[in-house]
Order: C-alpha cells, then sequence, then structure tokens
C-alpha cells in the first residue's frame, strides 16, 4: 500500500464575486523514498492541494470533495487536535519564500526546538542539543553557535537550510517541498536539490516536489505530474514525460523553457493565451482554448486520465500529441546544475 | 561548501546586531529621544526618590498663611504656597502621583486594548466586528467628554480618573494591535508554524503577538504622556482627588488659577512640572517609533 494516497482530492475557495474550484480532483499515490514532482504555471492549484492535504487552507477555502489517506486514516476527516499532531510529525512542509517563513523575533534555536518539543516530547536541553544537529546536517557551519540567532543573520540559501532541518526534525515520513528553490539563486538551487536528495535517501521519505520549474523536476523526481487548471493532465515517469510528451500541454512547457543544446538564436516557442479562470467548470479539456490540437469533442467532453504508450504514462488528452510532433531533441531542461556550470 | 562558510566568517563579522539591538542603536543616535530620556529620567527618579528629594512634607505648614504667598527665595526654591506649604516639596510628590497616574491608566487602557485588539485581529469575523463597532461607539465619543462621563458615573476621585483615562485608550491600543496583526498573520512565517502543527493559541502569543507588538509599544509611550495631562485636566476641573492637601499637579493648578497675576510662582511651577515630564515621554515616544518603525527596517 502506498504511503501517502491522494483521491479525488477537490478544493474550494469562496470569494467576494464567486466560488473558485481550485482543486478539480486529482489522485496519486507516494510510496516510501519515492519524489514526485506536480509541475504547473502560477494559479493552477499546485500549493493549494499541498495546503488542503494538511489542512492548513486559508479560511475562505474548503476541501469540497475526495480523501487523502495516510497511514491508513484519512486526514481531511480528522479532528483539529489529531491532524495537528501528525502535521510537522509524519508530514511536513517546505514553503517557496525561506525570507518570510522565520518567524523574524524568535531566534533559530527557538523555532527549531519548538517542533521538536512538541513533537518529539524532548525537554529543552536535548531539543537544543538535536536542533544543533540538524542544522549540521542541513549543512550550516558552526550549527551550534547559530542558534542564537536570527533569521535575518541568515542569507537565503542558510534559511531555506533552516526551513528543511525544520522540516525534518521529527523524521517525517512525507515532506512536501512547495517550490523550495524559486525565491533562491541558481548556485544555491542546486546546493538546496542536493540537499533534499540526499535527505530523502537518508530518510527513506516520500517527497512532493511542488514547482514550476522543469529543470527541477527534472533532476529529482521519479515521477512527475504535469497540473493545468486544478487537473493532472499528464502523469508518467519523468524521463519518458520529457522523451515523450504525450499532452499538448506539457510540449508547450518543454518548447517554451530555454535548452543549452539549442541551436544558437533558436527562438522559443510559448503557449498563446492564457489559462482559464477556475470560478467555472466548464465541459470539455481546460486546455482545448489554447490548444492546436483541439477538437470539437475536447471541447465538450472532459477528458480523463488514460493509459498510453508505456506502463504508468497517463494523459488526459482526446488527441495525444503524435510521434512527428515531439520535440527533435528530447530529454529534459537544464538543470539546476548545469545552468551553474554553464555560466 | 566554500561560498556557505565565507558567508559564514562574514556573518561573524556582523555579529553584533538584532532586532531589538538595531532599534536601540538607532535610538541612541537621536538626540531628541535622549533628550527625552534625560528629562524622564529626572522625573522619574524624582517621583520615585521623593521623600528623600524634598525638603519637606507635602502637607506640612512651614510658612505663614497668606493671600498672595511670596514667590521664590528665602530657602524655598519655588515659593510658598497660600497654606504656607513648601511648593518644590509639592510638586516633587506631585510629580510621584503624575507617574502613578500614566503608568496606571495606561495598563489599564492596555490591558483591556491589548485583549480586544488580538481577539478582533485573530480571530476575525463577527467577533471582530462587534468589537469594533464597540470601539468605533467610544471613538465616536470625544475622549475628554467620556472620561467625564466615565468618572460621573464611578464618582470623582483619583484612582476613578485614572480608569477613565485608561479605558478612554482601549479604543486606540484595540485598533492599532488589530490592524497590525492582520498584516501579520497571513504571513509565511504563520502558514510555516501551522505546517509544523502550532495550536492556534500559542501561534497567536508566540508568533503573531511578538510581530505585531512594536506600534503598541510607541503607542503606549505617547499615551502615558496625554494620560498625565488629561488627569490633570480633569482634576482641574474639579473631578480628581477630593482630598484638599493631596499635591496633584492639576489641582494645584485649578486651586491657583485666580492668583495668576499676584503670585504667578504657584501656577508657573506645577505646569512647567506637566510640561517638562509629558514633553520628555513624548519625546521618548517619537524617539522609539522612529527607531522601530518597519519601514525603516530593512
Amino acid at each position: 500500500m502506498a504511503l501517502l494516497s491522494v483521491r479525488d482530492l477537490e478544493v474550494k475557495f469562496k470569494t467576494r464575486r464567486a466560488t473558485v474550484h481550485a482543486v478539480r480532483g486529482i489522485s496519486f499515490d507516494l510510496d516510501a523514498g519515492q519524489t514526485l514532482g506536480i509541475v504547473g504555471e502560477s494559479g493552477c492549484g499546485k500549493s493549494v492541494s499541498s495546503l488542503a492535504m494538511l489542512g492548513i487552507l486559508a479560511k475562505n477555502g474548503r476541501v469540497a470533495g475526495g480523501e487523502v489517506l495516510f497511514d491508513g486514516q484519512d486526514l481531511l476527516k480528522l479532528s483539529d487536535a489529531r491532524l495537528r499532531a501528525i502535521r510537522g510529525k509524519d508530514v511536513a512542509m517546505i514553503f517557496q519564500d525561506p525570507m518570510t517563513s522565520l518567524n523574524p523575533v524568535l531566534k533559530i534555536g527557538r523555532q527549531l526546538t519548538e517542533v521538536l518539543t512538541k513533537h518529539m516530547a524532548m525537554d529543552k536541553d536535548a531539543a537544543e542539543k538535536e536542533a544543533a544537529e540538524l542544522l549540521g546536517r542541513v549543512g550550516i557551519p558552526r550549527a551550534a553557535d547559530r542558534l542564537g540567532d536570527y533569521p535575518h543573520q541568515f542569507s537565503g540559501g542558510m534559511r531555506q537550510r533552516v526551513m528543511i532541518a525544520m522540516a525534518i526534525a521529527c523524521h517525517p515520513k512525507v515532506l512536501i517541498a512547495d517550490e523550495p528553490t524559486t525565491a533562491l539563486d541558481v548556485t544555491i538551487q542546486a546546493q538546496i536539490l542536493d540537499l533534499l536528495k540526499r535527505l530523502v535517501e537518508e530518510e527513506r521519505m516520500g517527497l512532493i516536489l511542488i514547482t514550476h520549474d522543469l529543470g527541477v523536476v527534472a533532476g529529482i523526481c521519479e515521477r512527475t505530474n504535469v497540473m493545468y487548471a486544478g487537473r493532472f493532465v499528464e502523469t508518467a515517469p519523468t524521463p519518458e514525460l520529457f522523451s515523450r510528451p504525450r499532452h499538448p500541454y506539457t510540449l508547450g512547457l518543454l518548447k517554451s523553457v530555454p535548452r543549452l543544446d539549442a541551436v544558437r538564436k533558436e527562438k522559443l516557442d510559448p503557449i498563446g493565451g492564457v489559462p482559464p479562470e477556475l470560478t467555472y467548470v466548464v465541459p470539455g479539456c481546460s486546455f482545448a482554448p489554447r490548444c492546436a490540437y483541439a477538437t470539437d469533442k475536447s471541447r465538450e467532453v472532459t477528458p480523463e486520465l488514460r493509459a498510453i504508450d508505456t506502463e504508468g504514462h497517463l494523459v488526459a488528452c482526446w488527441n495525444p500529441v503524435p510521434d512527428a510532433d515531439l520535440p527533435s531533441t528530447p530529454g529534459p531542461p537544464a538543470q539546476p546544475d548545469d545552468r551553474w556550470a554553464a555560466r | 561548501m566554500s561560498i556557505t562558510e565565507a558567508e559564514a566568517a562574514q556573518l561573524a563579522f556582523e555579529r553584533p546586531s538584532g532586532l531589538w539591538r538595531d532599534a536601540f542603536e538607532r535610538f541612541v543616535r537621536n538626540p531628541a529621544a535622549l533628550v527625552g530620556v534625560v528629562l524622564v529620567l529626572v522625573f522619574v527618579l524624582a517621583a520615585i526618590f521623593a521623600p528623600a528629594v524634598a525638603p519637606y512634607e507635602p502637607r506640612e505648614q512651614v510658612g505663614v498663611l497668606a493671600r498672595n504667598p511670596a514667590g521664590p527665595g528665602d530657602g524655598h526654591i519655588m515659593g510658598l504656597d497660600e497654606q504656607g506649604r513648601d511648593q518644590f516639596s509639592r510638586i516633587v510628590f506631585g510629580l510621584r502621583l503624575s507617574l502613578l497616574v500614566g503608568v496606571v491608566s495606561v495598563l489599564v487602557g492596555l490591558s483591556f486594548g491589548l485583549v480586544f485588539g488580538a481577539l478582533a485581529g485573530y480571530l476575525g469575523g463577527r467577533i471582530d466586528f462587534a468589537l469594533m463597532r464597540l470601539m468605533d461607539l467610544m471613538l465616536s465619543i470625544p475622549g475628554f467628554l467620556l472620561a467625564i462621563g466615565i468618572v460621573t458615573l464611578l464618582g470623582p476621585g483619583l484612582f476613578q480618573i485614572m480608569f477613565a483615562v485608561g479605558l478612554v485608550q482601549v479604543p486606540t491600543f484595540a485598533r492599532l494591535l488589530r490592524g497590525s496583526i492582520l498584516g501579520q498573520k497571513e504571513g509565511d512565517y504563520v502558514l510555516a508554524a501551522r505546517s509544523v502543527g502550532v495550536p492556534g493559541r500559542r501561534l497567536l502569543l508566540v508568533h503573531i503577538l511578538p510581530n505585531s507588538i512594536a506600534p503598541v509599544i510607541v503607542q503606549a509611550t505617547l499615551a502615558m504622556a496625554t494620560a498625565i495631562i488629561e488627569v490633570a485636566a480633569l482634576s482641574f476641573v474639579g473631578l480628581g482627588p477630593q482630598d484638599p492637601g493631596l499635591p496633584e499637579l492639576g489641582k494645584m493648578l485649578a486651586d491657583n488659577a485666580n492668583r495668576l497675576q499676584q503670585s504667578a510662582h504657584l501656577v508657573f511651577f506645577p505646569g512647567l512640572a506637566i510640561v517638562i515630564s509629558t514633553l520628555g515621554i513624548n519625546l521618548i515616544g517619537d524617539g522609539l517609533r522612529e527607531a522601530i518603525d518597519p519601514k525603516l527596517r530593512t
């Protein structure tokens, strides 16, 4: 049985004007030691689905359906107190902006020990010792000295290391990283990704990596889900996804990312149009208005994920991209490591 | 890892810095604030050590009764009052009362204001709406009138006016803290704290409140000066302590207002004492505001 199993998760937000149907039924399984990527552009529901899993949606948001099975229980049905006991202990999260995700008036040590004393029932001394060890593990030099420092005395990359230390403090089984490298320099991005990779191996965690950066996914994820307008439109083992993207949206994404092996002066090919507003659920494929392959059927009947090509490659499209249209230079776009090397 | 090490060395170099330490450094580089500190230090020391500073008891008759008592001189640096009491001693003890008044009424205002503001800001919704309309209601009545109303309800007396002046300040504190909390509670660090399972009450008290309190501290300082003036004003109009011997500065002004032409020192010195003590507090408050204003923070 999978470690974490999400089934038909739906999230809605009530705004003053309308109800926004932000996540429209996503399902996936995560095994221990597995790394799962979720990619998509801003506003497609990536972050919201992870917040929903942990029950920390903003006040106007609510889970409208589905279940999140972890350890035999549905997280969505747990009481507040029970869920709090799981949050940070068994399922932890890393956020996008390390500059603002740490409390500016509390010392780093205090924020780390808060987690340890709460979930691991450690006393203050033990927690402090453990906190220093954690900082060391995530690669912060002179860790014990730095426990007394405030967040503003750390750089962005260092703060993200602290956030990671906080997240792995209680040896979680699932780690959700929401754009963990987006706010960082490329050099630091590569370091942080290496760190995450190492920790996943050491701890046998399941990692859900949410990002809009295809390069990041390529470097670390075994399997990748492509999300568009609140749904998964394609899911496949990462190498397969990059070499044979079958959903026109995935192909569009790949074509709009610069490649290091591209011919000089070759133009990027962006996706025309904008993503749909998520206020209405319209029949048909949400991507149809921007899609070159769309037919009348795409505009009328919403496609479900279905198996295609090899094992484990699913795509929600009536007219998957034919082989002839696949990119001539298949493979993943530049990863942070390469970008740094090619500088 | 060489980059991280270099960075660590750099940070060690800049070590003596912290949120409050930075604020402190900005504060001491502000000359006006330092003047305020000196004034308040004199005021507070005189108030605390009043029995040692004052040459006589505040109620002790050391000279003769006189309709228009003599001004400074003859061993009495601020002269005598109409009952032959040493004016300087009375003012020193008056400052003691003023300090008490300032602290107590601000504490009254803060205790209600912080609770209301924190609840409204953190819980939001109907509680927020109800509390804030109550605050609006209080703000719609001029502060001094409201204070007079409350004193009328409670009866005249020193503690009653301190309480009244404190209550008048409640809406200011509540609104300030509410706004500040609203700005903080959507912050990423709050979401991050929730994601590790920090429960609601702890979230408010440990994470949000310390980040929201700075403007309230500044306001509390300034409010202390306002409270001293308002209490003096209330006792000037006769709602203050009824004990005629009590050396309350506002009362001393009221008692001697009609002798301004004959014995100006009886009005001048108590007035000066109020001005200097409140000026000092205001200078400190402004200095604090500049020192911990989030807009100046990097």
